[in-house]
C-alpha cells in the first residue's frame, strides 16, 4: 500500500533523509522507529504530500506522491506530530469543518462527526470547546479529524507523544480498532516499546538511512538470531538450574541457555514450539514456576543497529 | 459541474463559516464594532457641532450641514477603515501557521485557490459587516440632504473597494511572512504608503508638473498626477465636492505617470478619480490573490523550517524509552 524507495531529502547543508525504502503492505500497522531527528517526520511529511523527495520514489495505493498529490491525498489520513486545533469551535464542529474541507457532502457531514466522535470515545464531549479538551483527548479528536474522508491509509506522526499511560494505552487500542478496520497505518514513534506489541511491521531509521525494515517477526530474527525464553523454577538453586539446563541444551532448535539470576534464559530459532520445552521440563519433574518470553530484545537490537545515535545531542 | 453548483462550492467554503463562528464568538467582535461605530458616531456629532456653530446664520440650509457632516464621515470611515482592515486579514494565513493547523489544510481537498479564497472572504466579511452596521449613521446624516444618491453609493463603494484591496494585500503578506507580527507590521506600512504615501506623493508630483509646465503655473492644465488621482481620500475629496470633477483619459493618465506634459492624449476610456481608484485597487485585489495562491500552492513560506522545537519534557508517561527525545527533529 506505501512504497518508499531510496528517497533522498537535503535541507540546505544538512543531510535529512540519505536513503529510506520500506514497503508497508495492506492492512498491516508498520512501526516507524528511529531516535528524534532520524528522519521520520520528513518522510511523513513526503508522504503527506507536504515535501518533495530530492531523489527516490514514493507511492501510496500504487500513486506516486510527488506525480499526483490530489489523488494521494484522498488515500491518507494525516496526523502530524505537531497539530493546533482551532479555538472557539466545539468538537463536533471541528469535525464537521475538516469534513467539508475533504469534500464530505452537507447532509453526510454531522453524521461523519458524529460517527468519528463515538470511535474515538468523545461521543460526550461533540458539544464541549476544543481548547478545554484535554491533550489526550485532543489527540484523539485528531486521529478523528484524519478518518473525516474514511482514508485507507493512516499516517500517524508520534501520535502518542506526551500522553500519560492511560491515554497511550488508550490510543493503542484505537490504532488496533483502525486495523480491524482494514486501514493501512504508518505509526512512527522514538520510543520501541511503545511500538511493539502493537505493529506487525517495522523500519528501524536512523540518521535518514534505513537499518532494518520487514515483517516484525523477520526484523526479530534478523536482528536478534532468535527469541528468547525465560523459566523460572521453585525454589531454585544451583543444582536444580543446572540440572534442568542439561535436560534442554540439547534440544533442537535451542541455541543455549544462560542462568540469569536465579532462572534460565534459552535462546530459541523462530518457530520453536514453546509448548514442547515446557513439557519436557515437567515431564522430566522440574517444578516449573513461570515459563514465558523475554520481552524488550528488540529495544536493544535497536540500541546496538541505531548505536550512538540515540544518545546523540544535535 | 454547472455554472450553479459552481457557485455553491464557491460560497460553500468551510473556511468562512469556520472563521465566522470562531471570530464572533470571541468578545474582540462586539468590542471592534462598538469601537468603530463610537469612534465614527463621536466624531460624526463633532463634525456635526463644528458645523452648524460656524454656519453663518441659524438658516442656512440643513443641506450644507448635512453635506458636510457626510463628508466628515465618509473620511473618517475611509480611515478607520484603513486602520481595521489590516488587523483582520494579516494574520489569516500566517495564523494557521502558527497555530499548527495549515499542513491539515493543505492536505485536505482544498485548493490552494479555495484556502485563499475562504481567508479573503472571511476576513473581508467582518470589514463589510462594520461598514454595513454604520449604514444607518451615513443614512440619518443623508436626511439632511446636500448629498444625493450618486455620491451616497460611490462614497460606500470606495470604501468597501478600500476595505477589500487592503484585507488582499495583507492576506498576500500574510502568506509570505511566517509570522502574523511580521505581515501585520508590513501590512500597517503598505497601507499607509497606499493611503497616505500615494496622497502626499502625488500632490507633490502635481505641484511638480505644475511649474514645469510650458506657460509656468498659469499655463497649467491642472491635471493631477496619477498617484494623487488614483488615491482613495482624493477621489472621495473629489466625489464630495466635485470641484472641477475633471475625468481623465487613460491616456492622459499613463502620460502624466511619466511627466510628459504635452498635447494631453485622449486614448483610453475617461475616467473620474473614483473610478480610476477602484480601478487599481481591484488590479491590486487580483495581483495580491494571485501571490497569496502561488504562494500556498509552493509552500514557498518556508514550511520545512520550523523555528527549533525545544525537547519534550520529560514527562511520567514519556519515560523508559531508548531513544528520549535527543533534540530537534531535522527538517521537520
Amino acid at each position: 500500500m506505501i512504497e518508499v524507495q531510496a528517497l533522498h531529502k537535503r535541507f540546505g547543508s544538512q543531510v535529512a533523509l540519505e536513503s529510506v525504502d520500506f514497503i508497508v503492505p495492506r492492512a498491516e500497522i508498520f512501526g516507524f522507529v528511529g531516535p528524534n531527528g532520524a528522519g521520520k517526520t520528513t518522510t511523513i511529511r513526503i508522504l503527506a504530500t507536504l515535501a518533495v523527495p530530492d531523489s527516490g520514489t514514493a507511492t501510496v495505493g500504487g500513486i506516486p506522491v510527488t506525480d499526483d498529490p490530489h489523488g494521494v491525498r484522498e488515500l491518507i489520513g494525516y496526523m502530524p506530530d505537531f497539530f493546533g486545533v482551532y479555538d472557539r469551535l466545539t468538537s463536533d464542529e471541528y469535525l464537521q469543518f475538516y469534513a467539508a474541507c475533504h469534500g464530505v457532502p452537507h447532509r453526510r457531514r454531522r453524521a461523519v462527526a458524529h460517527e468519528l466522535l463515538e470511535l474515538v470515545d468523545l461521543g460526550e464531549r461533540a458539544g464541549d470547546q476544543v481548547d478545554t479538551l484535554s491533550r489526550g483527548m485532543k489527540q484523539r479528536l485528531c486521529l478523528a479529524r484524519a478518518l473525516v474522508h474514511d482514508p485507507s491509509v493512516l499516517l500517524l506522526d508520534e501520535p502518542a507523544s506526551g500522553l500519560d499511560p492511560r491515554a497511550r494505552i488508550e490510543m493503542r487500542e484505537l490504532i488496533r480498532e483502525l486495523r480491524r478496520m482494514g486501514k493501512t497505518i504508518l505509526v512512527s514513534s522514538h520510543i520501541l516499546p511503545e511500538l511493539e506489541e502493537l505493529c506487525t511491521w517495522v523500519g528501524f531509521i536512523d540518521r535518514g538511512r534505513m537499518v532494518a525494515a520487514g515483517p516484525m517477526a523477520d526484523v526479530r530474527n534478523r536482528v536478534l538470531a532468535g527469541r528468547r525464553l525465560r523459566v523460572e523454577l521453585v525454589d531454585a538453586d544451583d543444582i536444580k538450574l543446572f540440572a534442568a539446563r542439561d535436560q534442554i541444551a540439547d534440544r533442537p532448535g535451542v541455541i543455549e541457555v544462560q542462568l540469569v539470576e536465579n532462572s534460565l534464559e534459552v535462546a530459541v530459532e523462530d518457530g520453536f514450539a514453546d509448548q514442547d520445552l515446557l513439557t519436557a521440563l515437567v515431564h522430566a519433574g522440574v517444578a516449573v514456576r513461570s515459563f514465558s518470553q523475554v520481552t524488550g530484545d528488540l529495544s536493544e537490537a535497536f540500541m546496538r543497529l541505531t548505536g550512538p545515535g540515540v544518545e546523540r545531542q544535535r | 459541474m454547472t455554472l450553479s453548483e459552481r457557485l455553491v462550492a464557491l460560497i460553500d467554503n468551510p473556511l468562512i463559516s469556520k472563521d465566522a463562528v470562531s471570530r464572533m464568538r470571541t468578545w474582540r467582535a462586539p468590542v471592534t464594532l462598538t469601537i468603530y461605530l463610537g469612534l465614527l458616531s463621536a466624531f460624526g456629532y463633532a463634525s456635526f457641532v463644528t458645523t452648524t456653530l460656524m454656519a453663518p446664520s441659524q438658516r442656512t440650509g440643513s443641506a450644507l450641514i448635512g453635506a458636510g457632516v457626510f463628508s466628515y464621515l465618509a473620511f473618517i470611515q475611509l480611515s478607520l477603515v484603513s486602520l481595521f482592515a489590516p488587523a483582520l486579514a494579516a494574520g489569516a494565513i500566517s495564523g494557521e501557521r502558527e497555530r499548527q493547523t495549515f499542513d491539515v489544510l493543505l492536505v485536505s481537498r482544498m485548493t490552494a485557490g479555495a484556502i485563499v479564497f475562504g481567508k479573503l472572504v472571511s476576513s473581508v466579511a467582518f470589514m463589510l459587516l462594520l461598514i454595513l452596521s454604520a449604514l444607518p449613521l451615513f443614512a440619518a446624516v443623508f436626511l439632511f440632504g446636500g448629498i444625493d444618491f450618486e455620491q451616497f453609493m460611490v462614497t460606500q463603494v470606495l470604501t468597501v473597494t478600500t476595505a477589500v484591496s487592503i484585507g488582499a494585500v495583507s492576506l498576500f503578506l500574510s502568506a509570505a511572512f511566517r509570522r502574523t507580527l511580521s505581515s501585520t507590521v508590513v501590512s500597517y506600512g503598505v497601507a499607509f504608503a497606499g493611503m497616505i504615501g500615494t496622497l502626499v506623493a502625488g500632490l507633490l508630483f502635481t505641484l511638480a508638473l505644475m511649474l514645469r509646465a510650458p506657460g509656468g503655473v498659469n499655463g497649467t492644465t491642472g491635471d493631477a498626477h496619477p498617484l494623487l488621482f488614483a488615491n482613495p481620500f482624493y477621489a472621495l475629496f473629489v466625489v464630495l465636492n466635485d470641484p472641477n470633477g475633471t475625468p481623465m483619459h487613460l491616456g492622459r493618465l499613463i502620460q502624466l505617470l511619466f511627466f510628459v506634459n504635452g498635447q494631453p492624449a485622449t486614448a483610453g476610456p475617461s475616467l473620474e478619480p473614483w473610478q480610476a481608484a477602484v480601478l487599481v485597487q481591484l488590479v491590486l485585489v487580483a495581483l495580491s490573490v494571485m501571490g497569496a495562491v502561488h504562494l500556498v500552492q509552493s509552500r514557498r513560506a518556508p514550511m520545512p523550517w520550523r523555528p527549533p522545537v525545544p525537547p519534550e519534557p520529560v514527562g511520567a508517561g514519556d519515560g523508559g524509552g531508548p531513544g528520549e527525545p535527543a533534540g530537534m527533529e531535522v527538517g521537520s
